[in-house]
């Protein structure tokens, strides 16, 4: 996946709008027009994105960290926009690309729960597998019919004793893993969180909820520095036995004095 | 170039590649069915155990490979329909007729294929080794071995090798290539098949998941402990099969 | 039979108040003004005989057709509105080409029964994004023989969607005397040899004219030949062993 929403579902190619600095609906374009594409509009690109989503699992449960930047192509658009959001009492979605797909998404898994605690009210509530494999349906379905929901979203969540961290995204692919980063954070973070998960090899599960946050913290600021669509303020949801917390949105500390004395970018060549 | 002028694709592409690669080995009384665990899209791992290899019933073991999304879904769907026929028929589908589900499955997609590569492996009703293969739009053999996905082009010629004896002269007098394998040289085959696609192949690796099926005519129905095999059947009289899973290779 | 009418024998889907569908018993009722066709299973493969009733000398006796082919290891006899055999059989040979397309075998003999049962109770009026029913329930029985992996088979199917494996069965007007003679004569280890002959006398015993080639058919299944009905020739043999 790369870590552009604009080029996700699309060939890998590194000549159109290389640096997504288009956020218009429509892209500059003077090639051969295809007379009936107008016909239907359906999602064709992200307007508003969303970035990385990172999530680790530890001792407790699932820890997951997303920024509160939505951005529209290189403008830094709304800066206080939650991505990670609560469904029922077991898990929570953290979501990059198109924003209000993903609010699309809020809305109507958050209609499901009520309407199966309506219609069932059996005391059995869906967990974080039901949530994501019923996700997968909803994504691989609208990719089938060409009309995709331009999201990669990281379900996490803990039920039943056990903690689960799965992934889905706009063609329905899915995968489950002990870390996951979405966009940029793939590239960026990923190998800094499985870093932290494989040097513990063999006693699993023995990162503890303050280890756990500071890896995020860690590849949050990293991911500050490198990737030039995300804020540095950002909110950590952890999810236990206990239940859901997402935090306030909190500040990311970052040194920059180093800048000064670095030479030979662009222009500035002495 | 200009990307403002350059043709753009304006419309959405359902499908990616996910890499890795599956392999299916028939023997005269047995089958061995084989994938890797890693999932990838470009140069991105995105988990090191997602599986492509599922067994069906205690007869048929189905490898798909592709777009994972895709395979996936018809996983699901054959498992479904293969539970319907249980319920419709009152007995486990025979290999052949899987075979020729999966073709029917796969060519009612003509038009927007499912974006997968299928190998079938188990044991038919007259208890010989069978693998079938199939294109992503429903055409299918029955052969003795197949390599499919990522590494195919670097594991095909290999079995060609050495399980068709192709390029190899017998040794004059001696006796003839043999037909049929035994489960300890295919096993072997299998295992150096997939550690050398990892060697060669950025989109192959993690973790290997082999499965084995006994035929009830085969003269061992258990595996020697040091393969470490788990068996996964689910009746004592039936055909029996067991899974064997081997660490590959991270980088 | 027609003292006993009430209200509730107008829907057909509309059950009495003792439990009854009346509809569905009077077609039962129908099959026993039928021509008698008879079933007998042996170990070799199965025999299935009726009788044609020929009205008139003027009628060709050959245009009656009360046994059918379902498929090569399929085949069925009936007794009843033969009309409505067609429908059913029709059913019958779409449900096993389409098994043979779908799954590269033969479909077994319960399952193709099933099939044709399960087309029996869609009568009555079709509820909405249903496809069209049938206004009546069928008035036909049939005799489903056949051969599978579990060998020879005979099923009786009747118009409640009922189906039951026998070793023997009779339907149609004679076919109380039939059953019993059945019972009696049927037996384990029996030839098909005997086996058609036990399906002509049978039938000798219960028809009202006197039987020769032209007012019986016979045809059998056997895992060798599959479906195939006996010609005037072999008919003729089998009429004088007996």
């Amino acid at each position: 996946m790369d870590h552009f929403p604009t080029n996700w579902g699309r060939p890998r190619n590194d000549l159109n709008d290389a640096y997504n600095t288009y956020p218009l609906h429509q892209r500059p374009y003077n090639g051969p027009k295809d007379t009936f594409a107008d016909g239907v509009q359906r999602t064709q690109q992200p307007i508003v994105t969303g970035t990385s989503v990172l999530a680790i699992k530890y001792k407790d449960g699932v820890m997951m960290a997303a920024d509160t930047l939505a951005s529209y192509g290189s403008l830094a658009r709304f800066k206080d926009i939650q991505r990670l959001h609560p469904v029922g009492s077991h898990t929570v979605l953290g979501a990059g690309g198109d924003m209000s797909d993903f609010q699309y998404i809020q809305t109507s898994l958050d209609t499901l729960l009520i309407e199966e605690e309506i219609t069932q009210n059996d005391g059995h509530s869906l967990g974080p597998s039901e949530i994501h494999e019923y996700l997968k349906f909803l994504m691989y379905g609208r990719r089938s019919k060409f009309d995709p929901l331009w999201n990669s979203i990281i379900v996490g969540g803990v039920k039943d004793g056990r903690s689960f961290l799965g992934y889905v995204d706009l063609l329905g692919v899915t995968y489950e893993a002990k870390t996951l980063a979405t966009g940029y954070g793939a590239y960026i973070a990923q190998p800094l969180l499985r870093d932290a998960v494989e040097e513990r090899e063999g006693q699993e599960n023995s990162i503890t909820e303050e280890e756990a946050r500071k890896i995020l913290e860690t590849s949050m600021r990293v991911l500050f520095y490198r990737d030039a669509r995300s804020l540095n303020k950002y909110q950590v949801a952890t999810i236990t036995a206990a239940g859901i917390s997402i935090s306030e949105s909190q500040h990311l500390s970052t040194e920059w004095s180093f800048a000064e004395g670095i030479r030979g970018y662009g222009a500035q060549t002495q | 170039m200009d990307g403002k002028t350059a043709p753009q694709m304006r419309h959405f592409n359902p499908y990616s590649d996910n890499g890795g690669t599956i392999l299916a080995i028939a023997g005269q009384d047995f089958a061995v069915i084989a994938g890797d665990t890693r999932q990838t899209v470009g140069y991105e791992i995105q988990t090191r155990y997602a599986p492509k290899v599922f067994r069906l019933n205690d007869k048929a073991v189905l490898a798909v490979n592709g777009f994972a999304a895709d395979g996936n879904m018809f996983v699901k769907k054959v498992k479904q329909k293969l539970e319907m026929y249980r319920h419709a028929h009152a007995k486990d589908m025979p290999l052949r007729a899987i075979a020729r589900l999966i073709q029917t499955m796969l060519y009612a997609q003509r038009f927007f294929p499912y974006y997968v590569y299928n190998i079938l492996g188990g044991i038919e009703e007259d208890g010989s080794g069978a693998v079938y293969s199939f294109d992503p739009v429903g055409s299918y053999e029955r052969e003795s071995c197949r390599a499919a996905g990522a590494a195919q082009s670097l594991v095909q010629p290999f079995l060609d090798n050495q399980i068709y004896f192709k390029n190899q002269q017998p040794i004059p007098g001696g006796p003839p290539h043999p037909v049929h394998l035994p489960l300890s040289r295919v096993i072997a085959l299998v295992t150096d098949s997939f550690t050398s696609a990892t060697e060669r192949h950025i989109e192959v690796g993690d973790e290997l998941e082999m499965f084995i099926v006994l035929s009830r005519s085969h003269p061992q129905q258990s595996l020697d402990p040091r393969l470490n095999a788990t068996e996964v059947s689910t009746t004592a009289s039936g055909e029996k099969v067991f899974v064997i899973r081997r660490p590959l290779k991270r980088d | 039979m027609f003292l006993t009418r009430s209200e509730y024998d107008r829907g057909v889907n509309t059950f009495s108040p003792e439990g009854r569908l009346f509809q569905v018993e009077y077609a039962i009722e129908a099959i026993k003004l039928g021509s008698t066709a008879v079933g007998v299973k042996t170990y070799e493969g199965v025999v299935l005989g009726v009788e044609k009733r020929v009205q008139s000398p003027l009628l060709e006796s050959s245009s009656i057709e009360k046994i059918m082919e379902i498929d090569r290891h399929l085949g069925c006899a009936m007794s009843g509105l033969t009309a409505d055999a067609r429908t059913i059989v029709d059913h019958a040979r779409t449900t096993s080409q389409n098994h043979e397309f779908t799954y590269n075998e033969n479909i077994k003999v319960e399952s193709v029964t099933q099939a044709v049962c399960d087309l029996a109770l869609r009568f009555g009026e079709s509820v909405h994004d249903e496809d069209a029913m049938m206004s009546r329930p069928f008035g036909v029985a049939l005799l489903i023989a056949g051969i599978d992996e579990n060998g020879p088979q005979l099923f009786h199917t009747d118009p409640s969607g009922t189906f039951m494996r026998y070793e023997a069965k009779a339907i149609g007007s004679g076919s109380e005397a039939a059953q019993a003679e059945l019972q009696d004569r049927w037996k384990k280890d029996m030839s098909l040899n005997d086996a058609q002959v036990l399906a002509v006398r049978i039938l000798k015993q219960v028809m009202e004219e006197k039987l020769d080639q032209h007012n019986v058919q016979l045809a059998q299944v056997t895992k060798a030949g599959g479906f195939e009905i006996l010609n005037e020739a072999a008919l003729q043999e089998v009429i004088q062993r007996m």
